[in-house]
């Protein structure tokens, strides 16, 4: 008998998307930590196919996408190893300061200690440092003490094991307020280090 | 407290300067990496290990055995299975704006993604390229697979 000419496998495949071979697969998951809902568009270079909920799917044949149903075990099963690679999600930390001081307020100390438990989590890291002040006294006073304040924390976290080569440090002074106030006001949430870590 | 202007300059050459050439600057960090991980960069295969950097036109490669986790500078973090091949296109990212473009290539395999700041700052600017389609990322949670 002779064989199938591929030829006409071809024919078949195009009559019958479903008869080609898939060559890819595109799930939106649930958000990872109740982040907002996302949404991915597959674009075949004709047609668009808007995926905007937890495991709905679209797939690739003859090179046109199309709606895609597959169980969410079929997914977890095909995806186990990339899921099992993913890192630990970056996060970030603010830590208030006592006004005009170096020194963390006591409401802030849990805060670091969440920061150093976080960093540990990771087997590789990258910490950065910003630091700021409020509007009480000059540019240049504040541009300094917003820098020891990321500089104390940075300190800090190296006395507690974290590699100093992943740590940046930057300073914002009484720029980029968190409040926004008129010049020379105290204002405690704007004395402030924010950490981030990847 | 007396400030110690003198100090700035000291500590900010100190502190901020760049650790890699400003040329081709760091896009992300290998955080995870088991079995078999290679990068091909400037046409060489290098072996990847967590903690090691990637740049742009990097292309990420595991083996049968192999699976990597990397987290890029604007907070996107990609994970691959086994047998997958991604090719690191593009990647701009600017954490004073948020803005920034990421074209990343899954020639085969298993991805799985969690997108980070770039679909905020620039909306429309995160593709992920398949062999025959371009995958555009409003966010945050997916997974891609390419036979």
């Amino acid at each position: 008998m002779a064989a199938i000419r591929p030829q006409f496998l071809a024919l078949l495949c195009a009559l019958f998307l479903t008869g080609c071979p898939r060559q890819a697969l595109f799930v939106v998951l649930p958000n990872a930590e109740g982040s907002g809902v996302g949404a991915i568009t597959v674009d075949d270079g004709k047609k668009a196919v808007t995926l905007d909920h937890p495991y709905k799917s679209a797939e690739l044949r003859d090179d046109r996408s199309a709606p895609a149903d597959v169980s969410k075990s079929d997914i977890f099963s095909m995806f186990r190893r990339a899921f099992e690679a993913r890192p630990v999600l970056p996060h970030r930390f603010r830590l208030a300061f006592k006004l005009d001081s170096t020194r963390l307020t006591a409401a802030s100390a849990p805060v670091y200690r969440a920061l150093l438990a976080d960093i540990k989590q990771h087997a590789a890291y990258r910490v950065d440092v910003v630091g700021y002040a409020d509007t009480l006294g000059s540019s240049d006073y504040n541009a300094n003490l917003s820098l020891l304040r990321a500089v104390a924390i940075r300190n800090a976290l190296v006395r507690d094991g974290v590699d100093p080569r992943a740590v940046r440090v930057t300073f914002r002074g009484k720029r980029d307020l968190l409040v926004a106030t008129p010049d020379q006001s105290p204002e405690p949430r704007n004395r402030r280090v924010d950490v981030s870590v990847r | 407290m007396q400030p110690l202007r003198w100090l700035i300059p000291f500590l900010a050459i100190g502190l901020l300067a760049a650790p890699a050439a400003a040329q081709n600057p760091e896009i992300a960090l290998v955080e995870k990496a088991s079995g078999k991980v290679t990068v091909l960069r400037d046409g060489h295969p290098l072996r990847l290990r967590a903690g090691d950097p990637l740049y742009q036109k990097d292309v990420v490669e595991t083996g049968p055995d192999g699976s990597v986790g990397i987290t890029f500078n604007d907070n996107t973090v990609f994970s691959t299975g086994p047998n997958s091949q991604l090719a690191l296109d593009q990647f701009q990212f600017d954490p004073g704006t948020a803005h920034g473009a990421m074209l990343a290539e899954l020639r085969k395999g298993t991805l799985s993604v969690v997108s980070g700041e770039i679909p905020h700052g620039s909306p429309g600017a995160m593709k992920i390229k398949t062999p025959n389609a371009v995958l555009g990322v409003r966010g945050t949670t997916f997974a891609v697979r390419v036979y």
